[in-house]
């Protein structure tokens, strides 16, 4: 372990050496390097670890560019003959070139040549390597990299070259973070007090949860560093939980923005139409694999329009959705109007035989659903980390919230299912083709459900079983929310994410599940139709 | 119709009973050996055991190529018991009262192994069971073909202290026996090394989590202080896929913290891009890459049946056919499909695994193989960077758990106990 | 005299189906223990044991059609009941297991043993005594069942409000028995039980002792819901089903009745569970799944809601089915299954009596029509009690 940690330092040194070194344009002849190149090869990951330091040592710049193609796994060894070469997958072969010279060689077959391995430990110490090479490099991006490897090192060694580095550096955002790792390096080193308590503060200053992982070990130096890191560490933990606060609210908003999307469907045919949608989930699972199938027949047909998959998704999803929900209920529900009970029982066998369906028709696994490269990643917000799946997610709930509103006040179908909500046989009266509207609205309720499953499959496992997951929360929304009360959804979808997200930390994930649902029971006992109760007779059941 | 409220229950039951008897396929003519298949079919457990029904019904089909065992057919007998428990022991007791089977392949999880194991035992029949488990059981009438906890966990994390360098550990799990077990099992043997409580962080969610943020990122904080850390994750199917959609979004590297799973393999990646996720680690005892003639033939065969060249193969299944070769060659050697005969002729018996070696039945019905560590690539496959140079015993009774590490098992005779304790000198309990 | 008594509180159907089932408690293990394997009429154990577990979910199914088919509470979480009388049970045959477990250990359980738990926790004591575990059987539900029910009757949470929360119940409890921590073996759930009151629980003996006990129990609901629903308060039940609003404005207390049925039930179910586990030899959480008690109103609604025996046939008729097709088309069962229930909401609205009920009524129409050519009676329908309307 101490050995490894040595050796990656050491191969920074010399990366910085070489570097030094490269500026004077020095390059090794193919002869002195090709035996090197070959050493990488090694049967163990240490004799690997050996020849990448070999190599580095020769200061030759087609070093680093051998050592990137060997950290992404594209270095080959050839059974026979056991040389190393550049490989790229060719149907069964490999397209082969020299590793050294990058001339073109003879295709290799798959079978006969082997990769050369490389785990997470080469990996980094590859990045570190690179890194050292790199540090002047005129790529922004290297730059980055090559302080980032750094600051993970912090190797005191590196402080000449990082002040180098430093004085030369342009970019505001690149120097900053090598003199953070300049910092780093200053707090592991065996400098004066005064230096060290600078690189406190320089520290201090940066991403406070590195901060913490650097200054813990000083806390308990005797002495000025000591108090300096107390007093930091003390700053950070402040600032920490204020932060920890502010990540329980997103979080929350964001699993409560998954709740409404899995329930809003529901609020529909269950709290509008007081029918018991127990294949409500099976109406997501559709939506989902509607997504995969489209992404499927992108892949094959189209492979450029990837990104847009999901937005092809969601009206396909809305659609196919939809029109099950509508052939379910003209099929089955319109008999049960009036048995809201015995819609249960129907809408409970549908879910089996859908589930069964999807089974028997793309098999029981997983299948995979990508991430569009707009809904992968993260970005920090302040000391939160947020995903953009998530972030979209959240986006995408309250559009449809919002749009859905708009649906039901502002159209002419709105209105229609509203007034048959209330009162289907004075609607009726009044010309409304009721059989119609209940057909719409369960539709409409259903291709919402569909498109939720669209943004559930960029974050679950899309399975037969994706719908069972979500039908029981579905209903302690909709339930808590108040049955037939579209902002009751809103609020109660939301408030179940954010109490889940606060409990969490101090209950832990399941103690902090059952809770909730502990304290939807209690809430129902005092308010025994939800959140946002439905005034009038029209409630009574 | 009926007549009568009494005359409709008594038909009823009349029905129901003759129905139940005529239940098994056509009676089954005497040159077929029939073989019980016992994976859920439907539920939640679909998922994962469904491929293993599949497996099942291949190397059946291979065998009768071949020409049957003891010059007669198999003849597979599926049912479904639908990831219910109490239907599983129901249904094992069909497939051996009724369908008269000489053994049976099946069960995925702890729990529906514990549902049918008194069957197995009262009717003295023979179970392969071809999953990793928690261990601490070892039954007469059960063959345990999948790995014991020190044939996959400990391997691994020595691993990755020795490799990696890690000094930090998140134990992550699934709130069920398995985990904890594997995670009680791993604290003691890291307390052992030298790993301080602080450097342990044990976290368990409900089956099916599905929303990992807080966890992730608590991971996260866990691992940025400057020491080393990995996650060993013992979470169960289902939640696996949104955990590492988390983790790829959450941007944790395999270089900064990597993790090391129990249960995912090339069947649970087949639903992720596993693009972000390169390098994240799983122990098995078998990966589809690995490169071994054997199993080259196996794929291939496999694929072939399937007529599907791109369903995956994993350590389940190389189970499985470890243990259907060993039974077939356990019953050729005593000439019959008695249990007891096969029970007594099983253990010593030797057959090829899939990784170029052979896998043997030991006395404690577990058996022998290679730990395979292997990193994430970007098409689903695993690239093995580490196997255990020899082969590991699994071992039933933990040698970490201060109520197993006096036990052992040794099934054959006179010894004959599932759990002798070595330092009273007396089978424990009494089993049969 | 006491066949008089019996008569004024059990109809005829309800009579018929008593004697039934103390007829087959009677033969069933008689036929099993005493005819030699090669009579046609032995029924071998794995059967007895079958049915055994089919009588158990149909006195769940009695329980529920009380308070579901009579009083008009859709509970979506009786198999929480169900299970908590399981699990007393269970700890009960753990206890018996005594030093037997595989780490010989006296007094903890094997899974205590190897997670390392020092001593008994203290909801575990007096379970080694059978009275007493009895005793929990119906306590534990039925206090439960108290004070859920107190709680949400005096509230007035009614339909799918009440259905809803039933549900989070068993949810809630589903996880909590899943923790490890709570001592209930987790996911695994109690298991490799020994003997019951000193008998070898997989003796063929003991095996038609429970089936016998399973069939009286199921009697004797029988009886006890036949004699509920006849006394005045079952009148009163039945009128809170219809129209809940209108009984406590003439003054009854519904609150009360409702809870009186509901924690009856909720013991019933309690009942049920502590004879299945013996019979299918394990109890674990998954018994909670919300889909389990989903699954028991369907039995209700196949046999026919609001009748007494009709949950019996309908638990039968459907586990039987499951059974059946799991093993005969283990790959599409579920297309049977499902598409059963939706032709039985579809066609037989009333369950399986219910289409036997019409089925009568258009019988002794078609005498009637015969006998002089007047205008048909009264639709069929309107001889069945009325369904409980929700909101439309």
């Amino acid at each position: 372990m101490r050995l490894n940690r040595l050796l990656s330092v050491f191969i920074l040194m010399l990366g910085f050496c070489c570097h030094i070194a490269q500026s004077n344009a020095q390059t090794v002849d193919d002869a002195t390097l090709r035996p090197l190149v070959q050493a990488l090869a090694g049967d163990n990951f240490e004799n690997t670890t050996k020849a990448i330091s070999d190599l580095v040592k020769t200061g030759d710049p087609r070093v680093s560019k051998i050592l990137d193609a060997l950290s992404a796994g594209d270095l080959y060894v050839a059974k026979a003959d056991k040389t190393v070469f550049l490989g790229k997958r060719d149907g069964s072969d490999y397209a082969a070139t020299d590793a050294l010279t990058g001339a073109k060689l003879d295709p290799v077959p798959r079978s006969a040549a082997e990769k050369i391995k490389v785990n997470n430990r080469l990996r980094r110490d590859i990045a570190a390597a690179i890194g050292g090479l790199t540090l002047m490099s005129d790529n922004i991006a290297e730059r980055r990299s090559a302080a980032e490897a750094i600051l993970k090192t912090r190797d005191p060694e590196s402080i000449p070259l990082l002040d180098q580095a430093i004085a030369v550096e342009k970019d505001a955002g690149v120097k900053a973070l090598m003199q953070q790792a300049k910092a780093a390096a200053v707090l592991n080193s065996d400098a004066a007090d005064d230096v060290k308590i600078a690189a406190i503060t320089e520290v201090s200053a940066g991403n406070s949860r590195a901060a913490l992982g650097l200054l813990t070990p000083l806390e308990n130096v005797q002495g000025p560093v000591g108090e300096a890191a107390k007093a930091a560490i003390d700053s950070i933990n402040t600032k920490l939980a204020f932060w920890n606060a502010i990540q329980n609210v997103v979080y929350g908003l964001s699993l409560g923005s998954v709740l409404l999307l899995a329930a809003i469907g529901l609020a529909i045919t269950f709290g509008v139409m007081g029918v018991i949608n127990m294949a409500h989930g099976e109406m997501v699972m559709i939506g989902a694999y509607t997504t995969f199938v489209v992404q499927q027949i992108i892949r094959t047909s189209a492979p450029g329009l990837f990104d847009y998959s999901l937005l092809i998704a969601l009206p396909a999803a809305f659609l196919v959705s939809g029109g099950i929900g509508v052939v379910i209920e003209r099929g089955i529900i319109r008999f049960l109007y009036g048995r809201p009970l015995e819609t249960l029982l129907a809408t409970w066998g549908i879910s089996l035989v859908l589930q069964q369906a999807i089974r028997s028709w793309f098999g029981a696994s997983n299948v995979q659903v990508g991430n569009p490269s707009w809904m992968a990643g993260s970005f920090d917000l302040g000391l939160l980390t947020l995903t953009w799946s998530r972030l979209w997610i959240i986006v995408f709930a309250l559009s449809v919230f919002a749009i859905l509103q708009l649906v039901l006040k502002k159209t002419m179908l709105g209105l229609r299912m509203r007034a048959v909500t209330q009162n289907r046989r004075m609607a009726s009266s009044m010309g409304i083709r009721t059989p119609w509207v209940d057909a719409l609205t369960f539709g409409l309720g259903s291709g919402i459900a569909g498109i939720a499953g669209v943004a559930l499959s960029q974050i679950d496992n899309v399975s037969p079983n994706l719908g069972q997951g979500y039908i029981i929360d579905s209903f302690m929304v909709v339930v808590f929310g108040g049955v037939g009360n579209l902002w009751g959804t809103l609020v109660g979808a939301m408030s179940l994410g954010i109490a889940n997200k606060f409990l969490e930390p101090f209950a832990g994930a399941v103690l902090g599940k059952i809770v909730v649902l502990v304290l939807i029971i209690l809430f129902i006992q005092k308010r025994p139709r939800g959140l946002f109760a439905l005034k009038g007779r029209a409630i009574e059941a | 119709m009926f007549n009568l409220p009494a005359k409709f229950i008594g038909t009823l039951a009349a029905a129901a009973m003759g129905a139940s008897l005529a239940m098994s396929p056509a009676s089954a003519a005497d040159d077929t050996i029939k073989v019980g298949i016992l994976h859920s079919l439907s539920g939640t457990m679909a998922i994962s055991e469904t491929t293993l029904k599949d497996t099942m019904l291949f190397l059946i089909d291979e065998q009768n190529k071949k020409g049957g065992v003891l010059g007669k057919k198999l003849e597979a007998v599926v049912v479904d018991p639908a990831s219910d428990w109490p239907l599983f022991a129901e249904k094992a007791r069909q497939l051996i009262e009724q369908d008269k089977v000489a053994a049976v392949f099946g069960c995925w999880t702890s729990s529906s192994r514990k549902s049918v194991l008194p069957v197995f035992e009262e009717l003295n029949s023979m179970l392969f069971y071809p999953v990793q488990y928690e261990g601490e059981e070892s039954s007469r009438n059960v063959f345990y073909t999948g790995a014991a906890p020190n044939q996959q966990a400990i391997p691994a994390v020595d691993y990755l202290a020795k490799e990696e360098g890690v000094e930090r550990w998140v134990l992550a799990g699934t709130d069920y026996v398995y985990p904890q077990t594997t995670n009680k099992i791993l604290k003691a043997y890291l307390n052992a090394k030298g790993v301080k409580d602080e450097d342990i962080m044990i976290n368990y969610t409900p089956f099916g989590q599905s929303d990992w943020q807080t966890i992730v990122s608590d991971i996260k904080k866990f691992g940025s202080t400057g020491k080393k850390t990995a996650v060993v994750s013992t979470i169960n199917g289902d939640a696996n896929v949104p955990f590492y959609k988390e983790l790829a979004n959450q941007g944790i590297k395999a270089e900064d913290i990597p993790v090391v799973a129990f249960s995912v393999g090339e069947e649970e990646l087949a639903g992720l891009d596993t693009k972000p996720l390169v390098g994240h680690l799983a122990a098995w005892n078998y990966f589809q890459s690995v490169d071994a003639d054997a199993n080259a033939e196996f794929i291939k065969e496999w694929h072939a049946y399937t007529k599907n060249d791109k369903r995956v193969t994993n350590d389940p299944m190389e189970a499985t056919y470890i243990g259907f070769n060993m039974w077939v060659k356990a019953v050729e050697a005593a000439g019959t499909t008695d249990s007891n005969a096969v029970i007594d002729s099983i253990v010593g018996t030797s057959v090829p695994n899939l990784s170029g070696g052979y896998a043997t039945m030991m006395p404690n019905h577990h058996i022998t193989k290679p730990v395979l560590i292997g990193e994430v690539q970007d098409d689903g496959q695993f690239d093995i960077v580490y196997q255990t140079p020899g082969l590991v015993v699994g071992d039933e009774w933990s040698d970490y758990l201060p109520g197993s590490k006096d036990l052992i098992s040794d099934w054959r005779k006179p010894m004959s106990c599932g759990n002798f304790n070595i330092v009273s000198g007396k089978c424990g309990g009494v089993t049969n | 005299m006491i066949t008089q008594w019996f008569f004024t509180h059990v109809d005829r159907r309800g009579g018929i189906a008593i004697a039934l089932l103390v007829a087959i408690a009677l033969l069933v293990p008689l036929s099993n223990l005493l005819l030699p394997q090669t009579s046609p009429l032995h029924i071998p154990t794995y059967l007895v044991s079958l049915i055994g577990k089919y009588l158990t979910y149909a006195l769940l199914a009695v329980a529920l059609d009380l308070v579901w088919g009579f009083c008009g509470i859709l509970s979506l979480g009786h198999g929480a009941f169900f299970a908590l009388g399981g699990y007393a049970m269970g700890m009960y045959l753990m206890r018996q297991i005594g030093p037997r477990g595989v780490y010989a250990d006296p007094v903890l359980p094997d899974f205590m043993v190897f997670l390392n738990w020092k001593e008994l926790p203290w909801f575990w004591h007096g379970f080694d005594n059978f009275w007493f575990a009895a005793l929990m059987v119906v306590l534990v539900p039925g206090a439960l069942a108290f004070g859920f029910g107190w709680l949400a009757f005096r509230s007035r949470v009614t339909g799918v409000y009440l259905s809803i929360i039933t549900q989070a119940l068993t949810y809630a409890l589903l996880l909590a028995f899943f923790r490890n921590d709570m001592g209930f073996g987790g996911n695994n759930g109690l298991t490799d039980f020994k003997d019951i009151l000193g008998f070898n629980i997989q003796a063929g003996t003991t095996r038609s002792m429970l089936f016998a006990a399973t069939a009286l129990f199921l009697a004797l609901a029988v009886f006890v819901s036949s004699f509920i629903i006849r006394s005045k308060l079952g009148k009163v039940l039945v009128g809170v089903r219809d129209a809940e609003s209108r009984m406590r404005f003439l003054g009854y207390r519904v609150d009360r009745y409702k809870l009186f049925v509901w924690t009856i039930s909720a013991m019933m179910a309690g009942i049920a569970g502590a004879l299945y586990v013996p019979q299918v030899g394990i109890i674990n959480p998954s018994e909670f799944e919300p889909a389990n008690s989903i699954e028991a109103v369907i039995w209700v609604a196949v046999g026919g809601r609001g009748t007494i025996i009709g949950p019996i046939i309908g638990a039968v008729l459907v586990n039987f089915g499951k059974t059946y097709f799991t093993a005969a088309f283990p790959e599409i069962w579920l297309f049977a299954l499902g598409a059963l229930f939706i032709i039985v909401t579809l066609f037989l609205p009333k369950g399986i009596l219910g289409l036997y009920g019409s089925w009568r009524t258009k019988l002794a129409d078609r005498a009637a029509r015969k006998k002089d050519s007047a205008p048909p009676p009264v639709a069929a329908e309107n001889v069945h009690l009325p369904e409980p309307q929700a909101a439309e």
